[in-house]
């Protein structure tokens, strides 16, 4: 199954990913920035594994990341 | 002793940067932490556990430090927002520098002294009026003209116009570095193109790449002089400083957070021994040319002298990137110091040097330090040459670590 990438570290907390995708994302009130809901943190950076009938709109949050910090894998 | 009539505010990105304005004469510095600061892109950016550390070499200095949190603010910024000025606060940093509403309120709230951001775009007296119950100082819109300027400085005395500490309201105006297409900075062309916002620090500069202007309906291209159409050339008011200082300005403001050591020490020195000559009465013609031969061997998109002398259209760049007489080139970085003999190591990790060539180092303790190279020590061995892998040492004032960087400097112009 795809996993979704997020490089939390520069993430500049624009809320395009909550916006777009508001049943994988939260802003953070702690920090402001994105957090992955259910991701899986490895030194910062964190995963998520996700059905592929989500990978469309996840894909588009992907591209929509205004500093490139969302891949899918 | 130098009689000092404005503060020269260096942009500072980096602890190299911060080093190097302390050792232009810079009175005071601002920079950004984490992302909520209008370079939030760019590749260094302080995080909140540098403000101490920033703060307390600007004590040492004897400058002020002053932390930019000028972007849109959005709901879940507030508690990053509070915690940041509570640290700025703690830390002593002497100023905040903002255009949100939140932040404004927030460094009220805190006493937490306010410097008014550009962003707000502050054009008029009643502004300044406005913003004077919250800000000591304020930084005007880049668009207004020297004339604007003095008018506003004159009827703040004249209204006895004063900021939350009593004294009268400082204006402070951008006198060096990038300008952007939009008014005040209020860009949304990355957000369009995109999606990324330069009102959130993540600006793709879009403006600065060439552009085809297309008439729709016929298909056929414009001739136009320039397909740079909308990349301003930088703004320089070195050779109007006198005017500038005449106006009633109190700071004088240099932009560039992103940019290196070398830049920042470079045209803050040229400012300061600029504001100095005005204030001695020995501002002459010759040293204008000297200190714009010296800014132009720094990152440069060409100059202008903006809007200040009332122009009505813009000057528009001829190239992407630089146009910068000089440029720098790796070389490599420290790797060993001898405090005895005061002698630095570096290892070359890319190219090769020569007797003669113009070194660059900079880094967090240096700031930056330019110099001919005289003698070459190249393993142990004096040596005319040194290439990539050689050890070459240099007398050197302060400790050498692997975050001082080597560079070679290379004229453009022969290119």
């Amino acid at each position: 199954m795809p996993k979704i990438i997020h490089y939390r570290n520069k993430c500049i907390g624009c809320g395009v990913c909550y916006e777009q995708q508001p049943s994988l994302w939260r802003m953070s009130r702690k920090d402001g920035k994105a957090i992955l809901l259910r991701g899986i943190s490895k030194k910062g950076i964190f995963q998520l594994t996700v059905p592929g009938e989500v990978m469309e709109q996840s894909a588009a949050v992907a591209k929509a990341c205004p500093v490139n910090i969302i891949k899918i894998v | 002793m130098k009689k000092r009539t404005v503060d020269i505010l260096a942009p500072v990105g980096s602890f190299d940067s911060l080093q190097a304005a302390i050792n232009a004469g810079a009175d005071a510095i601002y920079f950004g932490v984490e992302q909520l600061n209008m370079r939030s892109r760019s590749a260094n950016v302080f995080s909140v556990t540098d403000i101490k550390k920033i703060s307390q070499a600007c004590k040492a200095a004897g400058i002020k430090a002053y932390l930019t949190l000028n972007t849109v603010m959005y709901d879940h910024d507030r508690q990053l927002l509070r915690s940041l000025i509570k640290e700025a606060k703690k830390q002593n940093i002497d100023a905040v520098i903002a255009a949100d509403f939140a932040v404004i309120g927030y460094c009220r709230e805190l006493e937490m002294p306010l410097h008014i951001s550009t962003q707000a775009n502050i054009t008029n007296i009643e502004s300044v009026q406005f913003f004077a119950a919250f800000a000591d100082v304020i930084v005007l819109a880049r668009e207004l003209t020297l004339k604007q300027v003095a008018q506003i400085v004159a009827d703040i005395k004249r209204k006895n116009i004063t900021g939350p500490s009593g004294e009268l309201v400082r204006i402070e105006i951008f006198v060096h570095g990038a300008l952007c297409m939009a008014v005040s900075g209020k860009c949304y062309l990355s957000l369009h193109q995109q999606n990324a916002s330069a009102n959130r620090g993540a600006c793709t500069q879009n403006c600065r790449r060439s552009y085809l202007v297309k008439d729709a309906d016929s298909g056929d291209e414009l001739l136009v002089e320039n397909e740079y159409i909308m990349s301003p050339k930088d703004l320089c008011t070195i050779d109007i400083l006198d005017e500038v200082i005449q106006a009633g300005v109190s700071v004088l403001k240099i932009e560039g957070r992103p940019k290196g050591a070398d830049y920042v020490h470079t045209v803050t020195q040229c400012y300061r021994e600029a504001a100095d000559a005005v204030a001695e009465g020995s501002f002459t013609a010759e040293k204008i040319a000297s200190w714009k031969t010296a800014l132009e061997k720094v990152y440069n998109r060409g100059f202008w002298q903006g809007y200040y002398l009332g122009r009505q259209t813009g000057e528009w760049a001829t190239q992407s990137g630089s146009a910068a007489t000089e440029k720098k080139i790796y070389i490599g970085k420290g790797s060993r110091y001898y405090p005895q003999k005061k002698v630095g190591e570096f290892t070359i990790e890319s190219g090769s040097i020569q007797i003669g060539d113009t070194l660059l180092i900079t880094g967090p303790l240096c700031g930056m330090v330019k110099e001919k190279l005289e003698t070459l020590y190249v393993n142990g061995a004096q040596a005319l040459t040194a290439d990539k892998g050689d050890r070459i040492t240099l007398l050197f004032p302060l400790k050498v670590t692997p975050a001082d960087k080597l560079y070679k400097i290379v004229d453009t112009t022969h290119a």
